[in-house]
């Protein structure tokens, strides 16, 4: 029997009197790659927030790896990691040296042949001493994925990963991303905008409508109630937006 | 204790790539230079008069000089650490408090299993081996230039009250890299993080005594404190100010290592510098910042 990786009950969260998320209930098991729909200002990234401890729901319960998010919050970040939008280092400092910098606040003391394993694991060899500012967005997301992998975690938060990267930087991180969770069993939790990574990468899906979860289900239960070419798409469209299916 | 470590060596490796520490060196060590030679000029120009005014017949007293500490050449120095090193410590310690929110690396850090004051302690730590490292630095430099012009080395209690100065400079530094890691992780914009600190500095350097020794202000920006007033508002406004008047403290305690005249207790001096420095660093640790995690509203 599988157990639970991710589990939220009734979260809602406001900015102000906006409310960005409404009674969010969701449960996702572990090993799945579950992927997180919704139109800008849905509550993707806000969900994000809360289950990586970064924000702190207004009400309702999370647990990440079997952790609550409120009271068990060291345990928590000690058992995710997490690779925002939009990476950014310490461009001054070098791969590696982010890296340690990183591995340290992780736990890790002796962390140099850790990092030289996950490079290898991401394809980013031969970087290691050159400064983090003189990459590319997709050399970025390499080393943010190595940075995120470094302690092994239970869980892997993706905010929109393939976001601004070129078409081989897609396939590239898709690949990434299915190798993580084939090899290590590793939940993965991605927000994106991008149906067609959706339906390459992800084993289930939700989909989120002004901070409210109106679709939940596995991603081949999902395809079939709209058995089209673009069976997806026209899912998200009849469940995120008011626009015709 | 590992947490705080590794944001120590990060601070420090940070630091210097930036350049920081380059810039600090350079203007510490301007400001030795300046100090020395202003002190040097000083003696050697009186000196040629009061000759002159002996050889006239005109005086018989000894040579003010004379018997004069040869740290007295550098007397100077108390009042750049006041008016340049305050100021250059407070900007590291306010580019140490957003060096995350300008590499939007807060959310990576934000999820990691860490202490956040463990951390702001290492970075602390960082920041003071930073100025050790500076301060140290210009003290062997102040040791060496002070010991050419008097023509061979200083002997041990010279030595002494250099570093013994040189500690006190540091107390204060750290103190005010205290005030600007505070102000850095209190308020949100840059530029209003880095105008906090001078604000401070400049009601600690200048409002603070002025209430108190307003008849001679010119006192301010003199090594030497001028005595108080001993009546009325202002003697009970010397006294009710005295130990948040830390720039005063910090020139009676150094007049006192650098054998300047000077007015107070220099080991009281000295104390409430230290305790300035101890409680701007744990303010610094303690008190909850902004919200700096930088997560879009989503």
């Amino acid at each position: 029997m599988t157990s639970t990786a991710i589990a939220l009950d009734r979260v809602t969260h406001r900015y102000g009197t906006r409310p960005a998320l409404v009674d969010l209930t969701l449960d996702i098991p572990e090993g799945e790659i579950f992927g997180l729909l919704g139109h800008n200002g849905a509550g993707k990234t806000t969900t994000v927030g809360i289950l990586t401890t970064l924000l702190q729901a207004s009400a309702g319960d999370a647990v990440v790896a079997g952790h609550d998010v409120r009271t068990a919050a060291r345990d928590v970040r000690a058992s995710l990691g997490y690779l925002p939008e939009n990476v950014t280092f310490y461009n001054d400092l070098t791969t590696m040296e982010n890296l340690v910098f990183f591995a340290r606040l992780s736990g890790l003391r002796r962390p140099e042949a850790r990092i030289g394993e996950v490079l290898e694991f991401v394809g980013f060899t031969g970087h290691d001493h050159e400064r983090v500012g003189t990459f590319s967005k997709g050399m970025r997301q390499r080393v943010g994925l190595a940075q995120a992998l470094l302690h092994r975690p239970a869980v892997l938060f993706l905010d929109e990963p393939t976001s601004g990267l070129d078409p081989e930087g897609v396939r590239a991180l898709r690949e990434l991303i299915l190798r993580v969770n084939a090899e290590h069993g590793t939940t993965i939790f991605m927000n994106t905008h991008l149906l067609s990574e959706v339906t390459k990468t992800c084993t289930s899906i939700g989909i989120l409508r002004s901070g409210r979860l109106v679709h939940h289900g596995t991603l081949a239960d999902t395809v079939g109630a709209f058995p089209t070419e673009d069976a997806l798409e026209r899912a998200y469209f009849a469940s995120a937006t008011d626009a015709p299916a | 204790m590992s947490t705080a470590i590794t944001a120590a060596r990060h601070e420090l490796l940070a630091s210097v790539r930036a350049k920081a520490p380059y810039a600090l060196v350079a203007a510490f060590l301007g400001m030795v230079a300046a100090s020395t030679f202003i002190g040097w000029r000083t003696t050697v120009t009186v000196t040629a008069i009061y000759e002159r005014v002996l050889a006239d017949g005109y005086t018989t007293q000894p040579n003010p000089f004379t018997d004069v500490s040869p740290l007295y050449y550098v007397r100077n120095t108390v009042i750049y650490v006041l008016l340049i090193g305050t100021l250059m410590a407070a900007t590291l310690g306010v580019q140490s408090a957003l060096r995350d929110r300008k590499a939007e690396t807060a959310a990576l850090i934000g999820t990691r299993p860490v202490d956040a004051r463990a951390l702001r302690t290492g970075r602390l730590l960082g920041l003071g081996i930073l100025l050790a490292a500076l301060v140290a630095v210009t003290e062997v430099v102040t040791w060496v230039s002070v010991g050419l012009l008097v023509g061979g080395p200083l002997d041990a209690a010279e030595t002494l009250r250099i570093a013994g100065f040189g500690v006190l400079t540091w107390l204060l530094l750290v103190g005010f890299a205290g005030v600007g890691m505070l102000s850095g992780r209190l308020l949100h914009r840059e530029r209003t993080a880095l105008l906090a600190p001078v604000v401070v500095w400049a009601v600690i350097a200048f409002v603070v005594p002025q209430l108190g020794t307003a008849a001679r202000p010119v006192s301010l920006l003199n090594p030497v404190p001028l005595p108080a007033q001993d009546s009325g508002a202002f003697a009970w406004l010397s006294h009710a100010l005295a130990p948040i008047a830390i720039t005063e403290r910090f020139k009676t305690a150094s007049g006192a290592l650098l054998g300047s005249p000077t007015t107070g207790s220099a080991a009281a001096s000295a104390l409430l510098v230290a305790l300035f420095a101890a409680v701007a660093l744990t303010a610094a640790i303690l008190v909850r910042g902004t919200r700096t995690q930088g997560v879009p509203h989503e």
